[in-house]
């Protein structure tokens, strides 16, 4: 699959089927294949946020994280899954997410898109009738390789400060 | 007389609050973690009694920084006032009770309330409200409507706060348990600081869940954290967690110093980097220094609701080094099923950057809300929560603590901390302490 660097309709597309492919594989347990969509100098962030005054503060704390990994710790995180002893996610609990409000714009280098999204995360555990429910804006930067689009940096902003849940080894 | 104060220790269902915790015999009831009566009751008698710990001083370094937290389910303002001295205020305005302060964290001038414009210095004092000389008839008295204020002490760089005027001074409610502060907050002339802000999240558990397990859970390693074992990353051994000394320190407070046997080689103090070592030796005692030499983890809690941990993590991705990290938290009660876990990463100032860094990424990875070892505890916790709540579970069931029961505290030949060490980590000797205290405030006759 070739995919060209002009902004287009078809870009487009192929963007937006890259993040759908994406959250398809997570909430499907299809792991490693995700992890094939990441490049090996990804880095996956999700700064703690806090409540301060002023929207310009309103970007989370950039020195602690809920998520401050690359491909080599999530690789340990998924490997983790499949112990069977990870408790906070076994039995595995059954997600939806959801994606919307996709921008699209050429990235600071060739061959890099920045990619803004909203995701509603929806989870359900065990013999619960609640959901547990998060919701974030992603911005990302998606690399146009020769095998296709690849994940190679996700800023997550979780519009919580204080999530409410008890595990969580993605989002 | 006698009857009322008998009745103070009952239960509306006539249970005696003593019947429920029978330490000596090694037996808790259920109960306790799951009961709303009891729940109501803690936080009278517990939160508003004992000193709590808040903030650490390096979250409010400069005049007028605040941050907002809890005490029980009580919310304050911990601020720095332009003299330098610590406040802990009721975010609660003295003339309707609206919060005064809005946000988490900031720096302030003063707090002013939103909803009819009171004005409080940083101190907590009635600094003013709009046309009050109309308003109150120029009868407006300051002094008499001072923001509520907690008595304030510190230790270690960690800030602590109780509503009881009548409490004993922060030192002599800590204790013994100042001696392992010490050796986790002041093992460097610098001492640690906490970065960024805390992470803090909501899980569906009792908070004495967390208290109970961070105080001397050395088992729960083998199975709870299983994963870990799967993977390699530790090793296959029922007694991966025994080969340490737990101390029931008292008043409440208990701590677990472990190592590892001896064929099995430790990195020296936790595996701190090499910089640190001299400054350790200067600032800790011998005895201290020689107990931090072959240790992997420190966890404990502060009776009631503080716990800590400093371990020698896993590796949490290739090629990393493996070095400590250090977190403080507190479990904070919002109900007898639902906790907020208000979790610090703290780390030496004088930490060279490459091994805060790790430490960092270590603490984030492992524990904290999507930490793989803490969502194996946390995920423990709800469920036991969630298990108990029944009419069968909550009259009948009662837990075992026996472990360690028979075993007696080692001679201080053999352990040169104070408090009664017992060797090995799997014990209960801790918990019991704990819950010995919990029984003493819970059924204690106060005016
Ligand atoms: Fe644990």
């Amino acid at each position: 699959m070739s995919v060209s660097a002009a902004l287009s309709d078809e870009l487009y597309l192929q963007v937006v089927t890259f993040l759908y492919r994406e959250a398809y594989l997570l909430d499907h347990w299809k792991l490693e294949e995700w992890l094939s969509l990441l490049t090996d100098d990804a880095l996956y962030l999700m700064p703690v946020r806090v409540t301060e005054w002023g929207i310009e503060s309103q970007g989370g704390v950039r020195e602690l994280y809920h998520f401050e990994e690359n491909k080599s710790s999530l690789t340990l995180r998924i490997k983790r899954l499949q112990t069977q002893f990870a408790w906070g996610e076994n039995p595995p609990p059954r997600t939806r997410r959801f994606i919307g409000g996709v921008l699209v714009r050429k990235g600071d280098r060739d061959h890099e898109l920045e990619v803004t999204s909203s995701l509603l995360f929806l989870r359900n555990r065990g013999d619960s009738p609640d959901l547990s429910i998060l919701s974030a804006e992603r911005q990302d930067i998606l690399r146009i390789t020769p095998d296709g689009l690849r994940l190679a940096r996700r800023l997550i902003l979780l519009d919580h400060t204080v999530p409410s849940l008890e595990s969580l080894f993605i989002l | 007389m006698a009857a009322r104060t008998r009745s103070k220790h009952r239960l509306a269902d006539g249970t005696p609050l003593r019947e429920l915790v029978r330490v000596e015999e090694g037996r808790i009831a259920a109960r306790v973690f799951t009961d709303p009566e009891i729940y109501q009751l803690e936080l009278e008698r517990i939160f508003l009694r004992c000193w709590l710990a808040v903030a650490h001083e390096s979250e409010i370094p400069h005049p007028g920084d605040y941050v907002t937290r809890r005490m029980g389910e009580d919310p304050v303002i911990v601020v720095r006032d332009r003299e330098g001295q610590i406040h802990v205020l009721l975010n609660s305005c003295t003339h309707r009770g609206a919060e005064v302060c809005r946000v988490s964290r900031g720096n302030a001038r003063e707090f002013v309330c939103p909803y009819h414009g009171y004005r409080f210095h940083l101190d907590g004092e009635l600094a003013g409200a709009p046309a009050h000389e109309w308003a109150y008839d120029q009868q407006f008295d300051r002094k008499a409507f001072t923001l509520h204020r907690a008595r304030v002490g510190t230790y270690g760089g960690l800030i602590f706060a109780t509503w009881d005027v009548s409490a004993p001074p922060l030192e002599e409610y800590l204790g013994d348990m100042r001696w392992y502060l010490d050796l986790l907050l002041k093992r460097t002339e610098g001492g640690v600081e906490v970065v960024g802000a805390p992470h803090r999240w909501i899980i569906e558990a009792n908070w004495k869940t967390g208290a109970d397990n961070f105080i001397g859970d050395g088992l729960h390693t083998f199975m709870t954290h299983r994963y870990a074992i799967e993977l390699g990353v530790l090793p296959n051994d029922p007694l991966i967690g025994w080969f340490g000394w737990h101390i029931s320190v008292g008043r409440g407070h208990g701590v677990a110093i472990v190592g590892a046997p001896e064929r099995i080689p430790l990195p020296p103090y936790l595996g701190l980097p090499q910089e640190l070592w001299p400054l350790l030796e200067r600032a800790l005692t011998d005895a201290q220094r020689r107990i931090l030499e072959r240790t992997a983890t420190v966890h404990g809690t502060v009776f009631p609701n503080l716990s800590l941990l400093n371990t020698t993590t896993i590796a949490t991705e290739e090629g990393m080094p493996r070095v400590p990290f250090l977190t403080l938290r507190v479990w904070i009660p919002l109900g007898p099923h639902r906790m907020e876990i208000l979790s610090w990463f703290l780390v030496e100032k004088e930490g060279p950057e490459w091994y805060k860094e790790a430490s960092r990424k270590n603490y984030e990875r492992t524990f904290g809300l999507t930490g793989t070892f803490e969502e194996d505890d946390a995920d423990i916790w709800v469920s036991l929560t969630r298990a108990n709540r029944g009419a069968f579970a909550r009259k009948y069931h009662v837990f075992n603590y026996e472990m360690g029961l028979h075993r007696q505290p080692r001679p201080r030949t053999e352990w040169p901390g104070p408090g009664e060490a017992y060797w090995g980590d799997y014990c209960e000797a801790n918990q019991r302490t704990f819950w010995a205290q919990w029984r003493r405030l819970m059924t204690e006759d106060r005016g």
